[in-house]
């Protein structure tokens, strides 16, 4: 408030209460956005965590033949990549974000004489690929709502700290000023009055 | 005949499941140093992967016989999958049906090595004998590259590649 100056009019002080106003009805609005929004966060963060362990747990399953892997007979980098992440585009509170949806793999065909393990470890990777596209998809979400949500933080200060403490100390002077002013005119009356009671006497 | 008494002599017994203990390369100069050309031109080609040569021409009748047989188990076992029934296997052994992808390569190498057992027996300082011999030395560096430490780096490579930089 300090170095704004303050018109000390009805119109104006009618605008600082419309502003207090709107400002008190979008404060909680924001506050709600802002809970909404990181416990959306939290969910996503619990999910990514969900899918870590999976991936671990598959890892885990796989631990006893994942030596076969290195055959010295096989690249198996050579049988599976990934193509595409296929995602759709979701408001998630009240953000625009990409959904996981599938992926889109590239994968070379096996002969029949292609060692059996090839056909495991296609699916093992075709599984991991899947939960680690997930992870990224659901990082970047969580990137996109902390953006917002830091926004939304940033809104919240403007109104508590000073939107709505300006409107008020606005509202509170100018209320202040004018009833000085009407009290001033009604005494000015008054010594006009008397001053012309005392001509006429005279 | 010679030749191939000394070069059989010459080279270390094998025995499934240790170390090689002599590189392919060493086999094939070996070889190479030993036989006529005529034989070593024979074999050159013989491959535990490939019953025939680039050809089309088969080295040794009774290997390609094993490989085909094998290669036929190979198409029930995965036909079997995909149709979620039990395979009905020729040759390979019933174990292999259950066992997981490592203990399955191992069976069937396994195998391998034991039919390589019958198509020797009776062949002594012969030219089957040598070829024989550079089959199981195939099986055992292919046995001896599973390696669980690199193998994780493998699948790691494909599931979690590194990210490439933004330009």
């Amino acid at each position: 408030m300090a170095g704004v100056k303050i018109k000390y009019t009805k119109t104006e002080r009618a605008r600082q209460k419309k502003i207090l106003k709107v400002s008190l009805r979008m404060l909680p609005l924001f506050e709600a956005m802002e809970k909404s929004l990181m416990s959306t966060i939290n969910t996503i963060a619990e999910r990514i965590e969900e899918i870590r362990q999976e991936i671990d747990r598959n890892n885990r399953k796989a631990e006893p033949w994942v030596a076969v892997m290195s055959d010295s007979h096989v690249d198996i980098t050579s049988f599976i990549s990934v193509n595409k992440v296929i995602t759709k585009h979701v408001d998630v509170a009240g953000v625009r974000v990409d959904q996981y949806e599938g992926v889109d793999f590239n994968v070379e065909p096996v002969q029949d004489d292609t060692p059996l393990w090839v056909d495991d470890a296609i699916e093992l990777m075709k599984v991991q690929l899947q939960l680690m596209a997930e992870i990224d998809c659901l990082e970047e979400q969580i990137r996109l709502l902390e953006e917002e949500l830091l926004d939304v933080r940033a809104r919240i200060k403007l109104f508590e700290n000073r939107r709505i403490p300006n409107a008020k100390t606005a509202i509170r002077k100018i209320g202040q000023k004018l009833q000085d002013d009407e009290r001033l005119t009604i005494a000015t009356a008054k010594v006009v009055k008397t001053s012309q009671k005392e001509g006429v006497m005279a | 005949m010679s030749n191939l008494v000394y070069l059989m002599c010459s080279l270390p017994s094998l025995k499934f499941g240790q170390v090689p203990p002599i590189s392919m390369d060493e086999f094939t100069e070996e070889s190479k140093s030993q036989l006529s050309a005529k034989h070593f031109k024979k074999l050159e080609p013989v491959d535990i992967y490939q019953a025939t040569d680039s050809e089309g021409k088969v080295s040794l009748k009774s290997i390609a016989v094993m490989l085909d047989e094998m290669k036929e188990d190979m198409a029930e076992l995965r036909a079997a999958k995909a149709q979620r029934r039990t395979p009905g296997l020729a040759r390979l052994p019933l174990a292999v049906v259950h066992a997981n992808p490592l203990e399955r390569e191992k069976l069937i190498m396994r195998w391998q090595w034991e039919e390589l057992d019958t198509i020797v027996s009776g062949e002594s300082f012969t030219l089957t004998e040598v070829m024989v011999y550079k089959l199981r030395l195939q099986i055992l560096n292919r046995l001896n590259s599973f390696n669980k430490e690199r193998g994780s780096q493998v699948l790691a490579s494909v599931v979690n590649p590194p990210k490439k930089k933004e330009e």
